[in-house]
């Protein structure tokens, strides 16, 4: 079972907000983009291989480790994740850590990284001070 | 969601990341930046209970980054031997990431700058970052009040 070390959120909020300040936003979309080939190469051929199963099973285990609260509906061709409590936000706000200014941004930007580097395709729509968002996600037209 | 299961990697992407936009001053800045501004919750405990409040901070800490220490709490010193560090493991042995060559010195930019501002001594040496092994060392001058202990 992976260790579960929370603080590393607020950790990633603050190297989100340096990147924008000393990057902007473009360097945050780059290197973002670039962890679907680094990081989350292992979840990209997952659903490549397998489809949206493999980010159904992904994202259980991500927040069940983080005791997010959160559904999730596979119907076809279309997973629904609706977070209603974000582990991530719920953590820096409950601890005192900066959230950075465009911090749910990042999860748009790897989501669609990865889909698209498996032949999907990702919306978000979040409310960053409420600490939910609705996920999206289907597969791409060819 | 970037998982905190998943940071460890981000991390490392991310000192690559900053190395070849700004060259290596660009990692060491955010470094800084770290100690500077994520840290408060160590400066808090170290203001509290000096040496004390080092070893209840790592408790925490490393209590749920895993791996495999050995912390010792003297009167005048606190040492942290390392000898599985979790997140050096993660870096070098999970086979996820190319591990960033210089990965462990954020450690040393991290913590001994922060411990010095409260007038201890610290060293961080790091033996072998592939094996995860390192030391870090703070020790409370001799002529440093007593309350900081």
């Amino acid at each position: 079972m992976a260790n579960v070390h929370k603080d590393f959120h607020g950790a990633l909020s603050y190297g989100l907000q340096f990147l924008e300040e000393h990057y902007g936003p473009e360097g945050v979309q780059e290197f973002l983009s670039g962890l679907a080939d680094t990081v989350y190469r292992p979840l990209t051929e997952a659903v490549r291989a397998e489809g949206l199963p493999a980010l159904q099973r992904h994202w259980q285990t991500i927040f069940d480790l983080e005791e997010g609260d959160i559904a999730m509906d596979l119907d076809g061709d279309t997973l629904l994740l609706t977070v209603w409590r974000c582990p991530a936000v719920s953590h820096l706000r409950e601890h005192g850590y900066t959230v950075a200014a465009h911090f749910c941004e990042h999860t748009r930007i790897v989501n669609e990284a990865v889909c698209r580097a498996a032949g999907y395709a990702a919306e978000v729509t979040y409310d960053q001070e409420a600490g939910c968002c609705v996920q999206r996600f289907w597969r791409a037209a060819p | 969601m970037i998982s905190c299961t998943e940071f460890i990697w981000v991390y490392n992407e991310l000192f690559r990341y900053l190395e070849e936009r700004g060259g290596e001053a660009a990692v060491i800045a955010f470094w800084q930046g770290i100690s500077e501004h994520f840290l408060g919750n160590l400066r808090e405990y170290i203001a509290a209970e000096g040496l004390k409040g080092m070893h209840r901070y790592w408790s925490h800490t490393l209590g749920e980054e895993g791996g495999r220490h050995r912390m010792t709490l003297y009167d005048d010193l606190f040492v942290i031997d390392m000898h599985d560090c979790p997140s050096a493991k993660l870096i070098h042995q999970a086979g996820r990431v190319d591990p960033y060559p210089k990965y462990c010195e954020h450690c040393r930019w991290l913590y001994p700058p922060l411990i010095e501002r409260f007038g201890y001594e610290a060293d961080m040496d790091i033996i072998s970052c592939e094996k995860g092994r390192c030391r870090l060392t703070v020790r409370k001058p001799p002529d440093a009040p007593a309350r900081n202990t």
